[in-house]
């Protein structure tokens, strides 16, 4: 290469003297040589970072291909939507189950003005919505700029409306409260008007928390337990052609109500469909005068303030007049002195009325404070009825009360004062709200514990050899009593053909965990119950039914059982022989 | 130069016949290869079928096979000569087209010139090449290390860049930013000088985020988290993920690519063919492609090592880096390395004006084989031996 021939163009550092030619042909000839030589290493450091480049994107193919399966989730996750703040609340039962939700739909109003031609319109929307037509085409040609046409419109009728393409129309954001269990639990849950204010039951008492709440009201409810209860009273209601009934099913250690039936119900979602009665909620609004089921209270009144023992008796020879009233026991009674014991086994109105008068008015009125009878009871519904009591509390109003008549309450202040009775002594407020397991209130003690356990041992004898045996199933040792109260007719004194037929009772009697209650409005006799529509002819064995069906879901272990019968087929399977083959 | 001599070969006055015989054709070979997996893939792209895009490819790719061979012959002091022209008209195409995109509003990449489209994007990258190697072959290495005889180059690069970026084509700006460092690199320009770019680069990256568009911002955070749009921004990559994923190492086989052919997969015939690759054909199918790239590359090199000029050593460089970043950018978008930017797969995705430009680029690159023993004097005269 040495006979290459450059000139010294561009490159200043040769130019200045070119005196010898050779020398600057030379130091030329090493510049392009090291540029060369500089390109070359370059070059092969460039090579080796494609190499490299190429390299990374292999492995990333091996990754994507073979191992990663790319960025595929595992699970497949929603976009989040944002938090529809505007929804009202849920309201579940104890174990989350929905009793009622909000769902988004579409509301269609008009712009009257807007509407080309009112009548066209009425016809097309008929067409899509139903209703009438005249209305619609009314509503369309006032002249208004606002009207509602139709609230909560389902999807598929919203598409069809949006099909018609009619001027004037548009959908406005709107919320529909649904109850998905539907008459279930109505009386409880309550329902809203079509702007989603609660007018009834939780959704009234609780309305300010729905509306701003995130989170679900979780109610003491279960909803299995409640339709166990309302479907047995239910049947019971039909069996006996009573017009009414109600039951509860109410934790004896917490408080908590986990089931409250009241029948006939209706449908939340229409609760204007319905006769007005029928929203009537009888455990709380109802206020009755019990009936037998009260001696239960004159005997642990009588107990625990030591006026009566076990071995005391009490003479139930005659009935007694007092005023103008007779003081009569059941088909004339056993017409004897009876025990302590006897007096609620037989139900005497007589022995019961001595026993009250043993304790006094005054005395009696203090328990019956204690026992929360004569206030409102405080429970998260608006409709509470108010007790009915006498301002006189005289000895004549000791008699009537101590078999419960002359004073009013309601059944689920019944149902909480034999909470109190058998769980040892100690009233605890009702509640419709879950209770924390450990958050339950203290309460107050009302009867000593060993009157507890003597009630405990009454209420289980009178199903076993007294008037409430009806209710003695299998498995659950159910204890209890049966009251029949007549009814005060509308002509003023008793209607002796419209009883109030009612079993209050608790389970497992020895060491009680639920209260149960159910009660018949003018049930009437049947051919299997010989014609009687008493409270242990009809209450009864609904109990019986309900705590065979419930006993099971609430995990309570069942006792004297009779010993099953021998089951060849599952012994075949334990053993691994095919069931053919046995 | 006995050895030349011996082959009896004047470098600068190299008959026809002489071209012909130097003619690189396993080079014309491998990019055959490439273009028929390009057919093969737009037959089932297009459904099992030659039509619409598969029997159009391949007219397209003997058509340019011939424009290619043809532009070998040419003379490199021809190339030499024509290297700031094209440049020139390159540029002015770029500003037309800026012009035509704020009048038509949004993004304009293709200029309309009576029937026939051209996008001045692809005319610069080659144009960039010629100039740039013209740029260096024109100066001495001593004078490529001084700081100052880096700034007209450096010019030469970032006003075309910043005009395609303002297109706005993100993924054409960064090829050509990218193969113009490489070129540098090659010329012998410092590597603190380097450092110091990068540098800016990150310094200037707030100010970048600030001028990008809505949708490349998006482009770029649905880069680092895919998932956070998955029906939107994010649906191109994750699909691409998913078809990949799919193909496994075999592959489901030829047609039987279920995301591709379902139109899970957007864009199967142009961008994302490769994808399509690896669902039906898998890893070793997408391997095999990548060996025959590396191939063409590898030849790329070594002509551009063999080249006695420096100018024909720069434009073969220019024509590998940029065949390079071709297959590099695309493969790293489609597997989710990089962004999504619009960098097609060079002769395997379907479009006539990208394949124009890489075969152009080719041709001058078998140019260069030829006249691998020709040396050019700094303004482009034949220095004879």
């Amino acid at each position: 290469m040495t006979d290459a021939v450059f000139t010294s163009h561009g490159a200043p550092d040769a130019a200045p003297l070119p005196a010898n030619p050779v020398a600057g042909r030379v130091r030329i000839e090493g510049e392009v040589k090291q540029a060369l030589e500089t390109g070359r290493n370059r070059l092969i450091v460039t090579g080796a970072l494609f190499a490299l480049a190429f390299t990374a994107i292999s492995a990333r193919l091996f990754d994507v291909t073979l191992i990663g399966r790319g960025a595929e989730p595992r699970v497949a996750t929603a976009p989040r939507l944002g938090a529809l703040e505007t929804f009202r609340a849920d309201i579940t039962d104890r174990n989350g189950v929905l009793l009622a939700t909000s769902l988004e739909t579409a509301s269609l109003y008009a712009n009257a003005r807007q509407v080309p031609d009112a009548a066209d319109a009425a016809g097309k929307l008929a067409g899509v919505l139903g209703g009438d037509q005249a209305d619609l085409a009314a509503k369309l040609g006032s002249g208004k700029s606002f009207v509602w046409i139709r609230r909560n419109l389902t999807p598929r009728q919203q598409y069809e409306v949006n099909r018609l393409g009619i001027p004037g129309l548009d959908f406005q954001r709107d919320e529909r409260r649904v109850y998905p269990l539907g008459n279930i639990a109505a009386h409880i849950v309550g329902f809203t008007d079509i702007d989603n204010k609660g007018l009834a039951g939780i959704e009234r008492r609780f309305d300010e928390q729905l509306r701003g709440a995130q989170h679900p009201v979780k109610l003491a409810l279960d909803v299995r337990v409640q339709h166990v209860l309302r479907a047995e009273l239910e049947s019971a209601m039909r069996d006996f052609s009573a017009v009414g009934a109600a039951g509860m099913v109410l934790d004896a250690r917490t408080g908590e109500i986990l089931s409250m039936v009241s029948l006939p119900d209706f449908d939340p979602h229409r609760p204007g469909a319905v006769d007005p009665d029928a929203r009537f909620n009888r455990p709380t609004l109802g206020v009755y005068e019990m009936g037998s089921t009260f001696k239960l209270f004159t005997l642990a009144l009588g107990l625990d303030s030591g006026v009566a023992t076990l071995n005391s008796t009490w003479d139930a020879t005659y009935p007694i007049h007092i005023s103008r009233f007779t003081i009569k026991d059941y088909r004339g009674g056993e017409r004897r002195w009876l025990s302590t014991s006897e007096v609620l086994q037989y139900s005497s109105n007589i022995g019961a009325a001595r026993m009250g008068v043993a304790a006094g008015p005054a005395r009696q009125r203090d328990f019956m404070k204690r026992m929360g009878m004569l206030d409102t009871p405080r429970i998260e519904l608006p409709e509470t009825g108010q007790p009915m009591f006498p301002t006189n509390w005289r000895e004549i109003n000791t008699m009537t009360i101590s078999f419960g008549h002359g004073l009013a309450v309601s059944p689920l202040q019944l149902a909480n004062g034999v909470a109190a009775l058998v769980n040892g002594g100690v009233l605890r407020p009702a509640t419709l709200l879950k209770r924390d397991p450990s958050d339950i209130p203290p309460g107050t003690q009302v009867i000593k514990p060993e009157t507890s356990k003597v009630m405990r041992g009454l209420m289980r004898m009178v199903v076993e050899k007294g008037t409430g045996k009806k209710a003695n199933i299998p498995g659950y040792r159910v204890g209890g009593k049966t009251g029949t109260a007549e009814k005060v007719s509308a002509h003023g004194g008793y209607a002796r053909k419209a009883l109030l037929s009612s079993f209050v009772g608790a389970f497992p009697i020895d060491d009680p965990r639920y209260v149960v209650l159910a009660m018949l409005d003018e049930p009437h006799g049947t051919r299997q119950t010989g014609g009687f529509a008493t409270g242990g002819a009809v209450a009864a064995p609904t109990i019986g039914k309900i705590v065979a069906r419930i006993g099971p879901l609430l995990a309570v272990d069942p006792v004297d059982l009779p010993p099953r019968p021998a089951q060849p087929l599952l012994n075949a399977r334990a053993q691994g022989k095919s069931v053919a083959a046995n | 130069m006995a050895t030349r001599r011996a082959r009896g070969l004047n470098p600068v006055s190299l008959t026809f016949v002489d071209k012909a015989w130097r003619l690189n054709w396993p080079l014309v070979v491998l990019l055959s290869a490439v273009a028929a997996v390009g057919v093969v893939m737009l037959y089932s792209a297009g459904g099992g079928s030659l039509q619409p895009w598969s029997s159009r490819h391949a007219m397209r790719f003997m058509l340019c096979v011939g424009l290619m061979l043809a532009l070998a012959f040419v003379d490199l002091r021809v190339w030499l000569r024509l290297a700031y022209p094209a440049y020139a008209l390159g540029f002015v195409l770029l500003v037309a087209v800026d012009v035509a995109g704020m009048v038509g509003m949004g993004a304009q990449r293709w200029l309309d010139i009576g029937p026939i489209q051209i996008q001045p994007s692809e005319i610069m990258k080659i144009a960039l090449v010629l100039a740039l190697a013209r740029y260096f072959h024109g100066i001495t290495a001593e004078e490529t290390g001084r700081i100052l005889y880096v700034v007209p180059p450096t010019l030469m690069v970032l006003l075309p860049v910043g005009l395609v970026a303002q297109q706005p084509d993100l993924g054409t700006a960064v090829l050509m930013l990218a193969a113009g460092g490489a070129m540098f690199f090659v010329a012998g320009v410092r590597l603190w000088k380097f450092a110091a770019v990068f540098a800016a680069i990150g310094a200037a990256m707030p100010v970048l985020w600030g001028m990008m568009r809505e949708y490349q911002r998006n482009r770029v955070l649905t880069f680092i988290d895919p998932e956070r749009d998955p029906l939107g921004a994010g649906y191109h990559i994750l699909q691409s993920k998913i078809a990949m994923g799919s193909g496994g190492m075999f592959g489901k086989g030829f047609l039987e690519g279920s995301q591709s052919h379902l139109n899970f997969l957007p864009e199967k015939q142009t961008d994302f063919i490769f994808t399509m690759l690896a669902e039906e054909f898998g890893m070793v199918g997408c391997l095999a492609l990548l060996g025959l790239y590396s191939l063409i590359i590898v030849i790329a090199i070594a002509i551009a090592l063999r080249s006695q000029s420096l100018f024909g050593r720069m434009v073969a460089m220019g024509v590998a880096a940029i065949f390079f970043l071709y297959v590099f950018i695309n493969v790293a978008m489609v597997t989710g390395l990089i962004p999504v930017v619009g960098i097609p797969l060079p002769l395997v995705s379907y479009g006539g004006t990208a394949m124009l430009s890489v075969m152009i680029g080719m041709g001058m690159l078998m140019g260069v084989d030829i006249h691998r023993d020709m040396r050019l004097g700094r303004h482009g005269e034949a220095l004879t031996s």
